[in-house]
Order: structure tokens, then sequence, then C-alpha cells
């Protein structure tokens, strides 16, 4: 096994675009290295840098002190260096044992994959993460049927299973649930203890304190600061990521209006049923920010997507109390819903159009015949700098902007039919922490405009420092409701496992 | 996470359509022609079959590995017409065997060309062998540009009438085929087959040799296409430069009335053997329903389509129910 992997001075350039100009990272045997920074400031170039999917422009990469290139990500892996991806590398129509195990199958003596040696040890990894599955977790599960956690768990069980000494982990635990994420920490100390060494990409601060012993912060392609993370805190961290000032602050004692409770029910819903919710009635009032937590997969996107007539439910939904229910998202549309889905690259844009079609996709309806494309084009770009989006032009395709900023056109393209009911699924899941601060205030000012907002996330902290309300979500059902003094992060932990009501629950 | 029954099973037994719609056109058959497996009326009917059945299988596996090929038809003409002009109407025993070796290699060599152009050069499989068609039935054309010549009828006569055992030769082929399929469905090379169908790129990051792979599938099918022009020359005995042509539709709809994902990566060969099989029958079932020949092709298209869509109906309607 190695002892350590330094990369020096790194430059690498994606036609005319710097990714990287100065990347610097040291990892040694027996450490934890945090890669932060914000998104597009090239930690995902870094991590390709190392296991070798990329090749370099300038820099060089030192293993154990001697110089070392990487002409494929096999030639990495023949080091021993293995990468979570964020994009999964998993092939959806075949099995977890036959993705975990895919060019490296035991063989036996007639060249056959020896099926009982591969589902052996299969469930040998398995049993790494048991009890954190959902689902009838088995060697023979077809990946295509499984949760995005736990594909996320096979991600991780593949690029461990040829017993790696560095780990990249790319963004593994954005979409784990804190059950997983304790898991994985668990066995990231382990593998510490072992002699391995860890490259912990994310952008959950929160973990990074806990588990890392290094940090390295990337700023537009340049390392501006490593060292040990005792040595600073996370202010410091979020200050070295961005440059303006910091943004966290933001979140934790906003001064909340109770003034909202004298105001309308503008939404409820009585003993909503679809395949995954198990009858789930509330009422929210107008301008109220509700927010949606629990485990991952407990029925929140069923939620959001049966009140856009995304899913057919049974159960009674009234806006301004008037019972309505929506067979198609038209329906709810011209209702002034707005949905923002979880899969922003798959469900909530045309990738390779340009920013300004993605803008007025829902909103063409309005301009009329023939189509008043100037009028047009003054709106989008309107909404365009109002959201502060970063971008070449309004023709460029979307695909040329970062994670933040593409979701930035997600919810400039429902701005712009100024909707009243607001339905948000995860919107903030791989944004950087400087967007994700601007989409805190916007939707602070939109729940002062009097919109109705239900907003679904993975981040506790984000649900405690921004929402009026949060709907605990538990096996398809509110289990608690937490507001005021008793929504703290704590106690929507404790609501997330159901813990209240399952003690003395054997599981 | 419910997921109905017909769902799970269809997609542990991706064949299980095939297998319903095949007793069922049996049985229709039987009705009809109630001596169907008499050994003459059985073997008449396979030594029929088993050209398509070759399309298929070389069919399953590109479509298996991602891609689709569109020239075969264009590849059993070669065959056919070499074969009928080289060895002629009088032509030796041994003139066939090696004229058949040679036809063997011309339809590996036309699945390199396809598989070099879409695997190496990065084309469009379904726009490669759409030209690549015209190129292999131009050149069928080219070598016999009117139908006539042939095999020798003794030659033809060890295809048709051969039934060792009393069981058609057409069944210890397919018994074959279906063998060596079992066998490399399940060595390393089957599983890459399925991950470079899945998902290309993560079977890139994943070290598996796509490139190969895909190449090595328009191989495969070339090959099979010999298989099948060899198979329809010996059963017709004579050459026809147009003969290929309308079998290319025949293969791929067997592969998907077999089960098979057009999108690559599931199912497997059994199924369009099936769905090949399937399709000769629904064609002896509208001869014998006394349909008028000018009705037929509506008729047998109409099948076709309802079996492409009946999984997809089934799956709206369902859809509906909240």
């Amino acid at each position: 096994m190695a002892e350590s992997l330094s990369a020096q001075k790194i430059v690498k350039h994606y036609g005319g675009v710097v990714a990287l100009s100065d990347g610097n990272l040291d990892v040694h045997a027996h450490e934890v290295v945090a890669l932060v920074g914000a998104n597009g400031s090239g930690k995902s170039t870094m991590s390709k840098v190392i296991n070798g999917v990329v090749v370099l422009d300038g820099g060089q990469l030192l293993l154990d002190g001697n110089p070392i290139q990487f002409s494929s990500p096999q030639a990495a892996k023949k080091v021993g260096i293995s990468t979570v991806f964020q994009e999964l590398s998993l092939i959806p129509q075949m099995t977890v044992a036959e993705n975990i195990w895919l060019t490296r199958e035991p063989l036996n003596q007639f060249g056959l994959v020896d099926r009982k040696a591969v589902n052996a040890r299969t469930e040998e990894l398995l049993a790494l993460f048991e009890g954190t599955f959902k689902t009838d977790l088995h060697p023979d599960s077809a990946v295509t049927s499984l949760p995005p956690d736990e594909k996320q768990i096979i991600e991780i069980l593949k690029a461990i299973s040829f017993d790696p000494w560095l780990i990249i982990l790319d963004e593994a635990t954005a979409s784990l649930d804190s059950r997983q994420v304790l898991r994985l920490f668990e066995l990231v100390a382990k593998w510490k203890q072992q002699g391995k060494a860890i490259v912990f990409v994310s952008h959950r601060m929160e973990e990074i304190f806990r588990i890392a012993d290094k940090y390295s912060v990337l700023r537009n392609g340049r390392t501006v600061g490593a060292g040990n993370i005792k040595d600073i805190n996370e202010n410091q961290l979020v200050k070295l990521m961005i440059e303006k000032e910091s943004v966290l602050g933001f979140l934790r004692g906003e001064a909340k209006s109770d003034q909202k409770v004298k105001k309308e029910i503008s939404l409820e819903a009585e003993n909503l049923t679809t395949e995954s919710l198990r009858g789930v009635s509330f009422k929210i009032r107008k301008g109220e920010l509700i927010g949606i937590g629990g485990l991952r997969g407990q029925g929140q996107r069923h939620l959001l997507h049966s009140l856009f007539g995304d899913v057919p439910y049974s159960g009674t939904v009234k806006l301004f109390n008037k019972e309505v229910h929506f067979k198609h998202p038209r329906d709810a549309m011209r209702n002034g819903f707005a949905l923002v889905p979880g899969d922003r690259a798959k469900e909530g844009l045309l990738y390779i159009r340009s920013i300004l079609d993605n803008l007025l996709l829902p909103s063409w309806r309005r301009y009329g015949l023939p189509l008043k494309v100037d009028q047009a084009k003054k709106d989008a770009t309107q909404t365009g700098s109002s959201l502060n989006l970063k971008m070449a032009g309004l023709e460029e395709p979307v695909s040329s902007l970062s994670g933040g900023n593409a979701q930035k056109v997600v919810i400039g393209k429902w701005l712009m039919r100024d909707p009243q009911v607001l339905l948000l699924d995860d919107p903030t899941k791989g944004v950087d922490v400087g967007t994700k601060a601007e989409f805190y205030s916007l939707l602070t000012r939109l729940s002062e405009e009097g919109k109705t907002i239900l907003f679904y996330s993975s981040d506790d902290e984000e649900l405690v420092g921004l929402c009026d309300r949060v709907f605990v979500l538990y096996e398809g059902k509110i289990r608690t409701e937490l507001s005021g003094k008793t929504l703290t992060k704590e106690n929507l932990i404790a609501a997330s496992l159901g813990v209240a009501e399952r003690e003395g629950d054997t599981q | 996470m419910k997921r109905s029954r017909w769902d799970a099973l269809t997609a542990r037994q991706p064949a299980l359509f095939a297998l319903i719609l095949l007793v069922l056109s049996i049985v229709i058959n039987l009705i009809l022609q109630p001596h169907m497996f008499a050994r003459e009326t059985l073997n008449s009917n396979m030594r029929v079959f088993l050209p398509i059945i070759f399309l298929s299988i070389g069919q399953a596996i590109v479509i298996l590995g991602g891609g689709i090929d569109i020239s075969v038809g264009g590849i059993v003409s070669i065959i056919n017409t070499v074969l009928a002009t080289r060895v002629g109407l009088d032509g030796s025993t041994e003139r066939m065997w090696q004229l058949v070796f040679v036809s063997l290699l011309a339809g590996i060599l036309a699945g390199a060309i396809n598989g070099f152009f879409i695997a190496y050069l990065r084309l469009q499989p379904i726009i490669t062998t759409y030209a690549t068609s015209f190129l292999y039935a131009g050149f069928a054309l080219f070598i016999l540009p009117n139908p006539g010549d042939g095999i020798p009828a003794n030659i033809a006569a060890l295809y048709r009438d051969s039934t060792p055992l009393n069981l058609p030769l057409a069944f210890y082929i397919i018994a074959i085929l279906l063998l060596i399929w079992l066998y490399i469905s399940s060595t390393r090379y089957g599983k890459f087959l399925y991950a470079v169908g899945g998902k290309p790129d993560a079977a890139y990051e994943t070290a598996v040799p796509v490139i190969t792979i895909q190449f090595g599938t328009y191989v495969i099918s070339g090959l099979m296409a010999a298989l099948a022009g060899i198979a329809i020359t010996m059963l017709s005995g004579s050459g026809n430069a147009e003969i290929g042509g309308p079998m290319t539709l025949n293969s791929i709809t067997a592969v998907v009335i077999g089960g098979n994902a057009m999108s690559g990566g599931v199912g497997g060969v059994a199924g369009p053997v099936m769905g090949a099989i399937t399709l000769g029958i629904i064609q002896n079932i509208i001869s014998f329903a006394n349909i008028n020949t000018w009705w037929e092709t509506l008729v047998k298209a109409t099948i076709i389509v309802m079996a492409l869509a009946a999984p997809g109906a089934i799956n709206l309607i369902r859809r509906r129910q909240p």
C-alpha cells in the first residue's frame, strides 16, 4: 500500500475554460482530507485528476514522492485509487452483485462467472451497511429498482470492493439519510485505522467538521488554503471559499413573524393517499414557508408530485377553501402551482437548450399568436437579472451553467408565471454556499409576498433555519409537526428516525 | 415502492410475453391445421423459420449491446447470390462447402465493416447500417441482377429433408445456438455485453472494453446473417438478390416480441428465438385462414403492431388507476 499522494500545481483547461490553474492536494495514509470549494471552484476536476479520468495540462502527481501519470481510470485503480462518483457509474439494468464486480468477476474453471462466490462476497459488502436499507436489498436486486440512497451505497461498495488505499468520496453523502451517513462515517474511521486515505468532497460543513482531519480549499481553480481542521472554524472555512461575507449566519436567528397565523388558509389536504403516502392531512396559511423533513424516501417526493397533479392520489385537496383535484400538471399550473423537481438535469431543464428557451417554456401561452418574442425576451432577461444569474448570455445552453445557476433557471422559469403555491423538492442539493444564501433570501422574500411554499430538503439545518413549520414524514405519514420552540435540529432528527414513537421497538 | 406482479415478473423474465404469444399462436395454428406436429409438416415449417431465427439471434445480440443492425437483409442477399452464382445448379458438394466457408468469412467481414464505423468511428448505428444495407443489397444485385442460378437439388435436400431421430434439423441447430448463448451469457463477455448496452459511459468508467464489445456484436450479427443466407439458399435452392430485404424488419420485430428492450441491456436470446417462431406461425395462420394475399401484409403488420403495443397498453391502463 502506498503512503501518500501529492498533486502539485495542477493545471487543467477544458477548451478555453480554465478549471484548475494552481491546484494542490496532499493526502497521506491514516488521514481524511476535506476538499472544499464553491460550485465551479474545481473540486470535481481535482478529483478527476487524481483518479485518472482527465489528463492534466500542467503540474505533477507524486505517489510516495515518485512522479506518476495516469492515462485512464484503470491506471489509477491499479495503484489503489478508487472513486465514488457523484454521477453514478452503475448500470441500471444489471443486478447489485453484477455491478459491484463488473470486470472483476470471480471465474470458475470453465471460465464461467462463479455466482456463488459473487453473491457471497456481495453479501459481505452489503453487511457493512446492514440495517440502513429500506428495501429488501440482496445481491440479485436490479439496481434500477433501488431508491437513490441505496444506489449511492452500492456505488460506495463498488468503489471499496477492490480494497483501494485511497478513496475519493465525491459528494457521496448528498443522497444519503442521516443514519446512512453515520454508518459511512463509522466505516471511514475504520478505513483510516487500516491505513487508507480518504478525500472527502462535500458541501456540508457539519459533515466536514465531523470526519475530516485536514482541509484543502479551492477557489476559482486555485488552492487558497490548507491545514488541520482543528485549527479552523466554520466561518473561517466559508470565508476562504467565498470572497463575500459569510452566509451561514443568515440562517439562524431570523425572526419569524407570527403575523402569518392570522392569515387565511391557502392550501389544505385531507387524507392524501398514494402508493407511498398513507393519509397525509395539513392546513397551510397564505405566506407560510413549510418545510418537509424526514429520512429520504418517506413519501416527500410523492407529496409534492401529487399536489402538482403528477401522481394520482385519493383524498381531498382544497385551494382557498375550494376543492381541486389536479389530474395533470397543466391543471396545477393554471391554478398557480409551480414545482421545482428534485432532479434538475432530468426533470427541471432541457439541458441542451438555451437559458432563454428554458425560462420561457412554461410561459409561452401568454405571448399570444404570433408569439411576441421581443416581449418574452425582455421578461426573461429581467427574471435572469433579478435572480443574479451568472451566464455568458441568454442564448447559451443551460448545460454551460454551474449547478447553482442551473437551479436558478428552474426557479426562474416558474417565477415568470408568478406562482401562488411553490413546491420545492430539495432545491439546494449540490448547490454552492453562495447560491444557497441567495435561495434562502429569495424564499423568505416570496413568503413575505404571500406565496405559499412547501419545501422539502435533505439538509436539516436548512429546514430548522428557514421554515415556519416543518412536517416530518415517516413511512408515508406526517409523524410530527415542529414549529416555534420545538423546531430544533435535535427534535427534527429524532422525529425523522421515528424515535419518539418507536421506543422499545427492537429494530 | 409497490410494483405490480406483472412488472416484477416481466422484469425477471423478459421473454414471458414472447412465450405467451408463442403458445397462443400455436393453439390457433393447431385449430386451423390439426396435423401441425406431424413430422413432415413440422419440418417444412421449421426449415422456413430457421433463417429468421438466425437473423434474430444476431440482431438480439446487437440490440443487447445498445445498437441495431439494419444491414442484415443485405448480407443475406449477398450470401444467397454468391452461393447461387458460384456453386451453380450442377456444382459439386466440395465446391458448396468451400463457398459456405467463404460465405461465413464474407458475413464476418460485412459485420466488421459495420462494427468499425459504429464502434471505432462512433457513428450512429441506425444511420450506418441503413447506409451499408444499400451497399450490401447493391452488391448482391451486382452479383446477380436477375433471379436465377442456384445450388444442386441434392445439397438443398440435405437442409430441407434431414430429420435425425424424427426431429427437424432446425431443432438441433436451435438447441446448439441456445446452449452456446447459455454459456456466453454466464461468462465475463456476457456481463460486459449487458453493461455496454445498459450504460456505456458507466461501463467505460468501470474498465469494460466498450469499443471491442460493440464491434464484436456487429461481427456476430454478420456471422448470423451469413448462416441465415446459407440456410435460405439451401431452402429455396435458387438465387435472388432481393431475398434478404424483407427479412431485416422481421428480425427486429422478433427481438422486440422476444422482450428485449430496444434501448439495450435487457433481455436475452431465447425470447427472440420464440419471437421469430411466432412470426413464422402468424404467417402460417394467415395463409390457412384463406386471407386474400392482398390483405396479407396488412393483417400481418396489424398483428405485429398489436403485439408490440400490448405491454405499453397494459401499463397505460394501470397508470390510469390511482
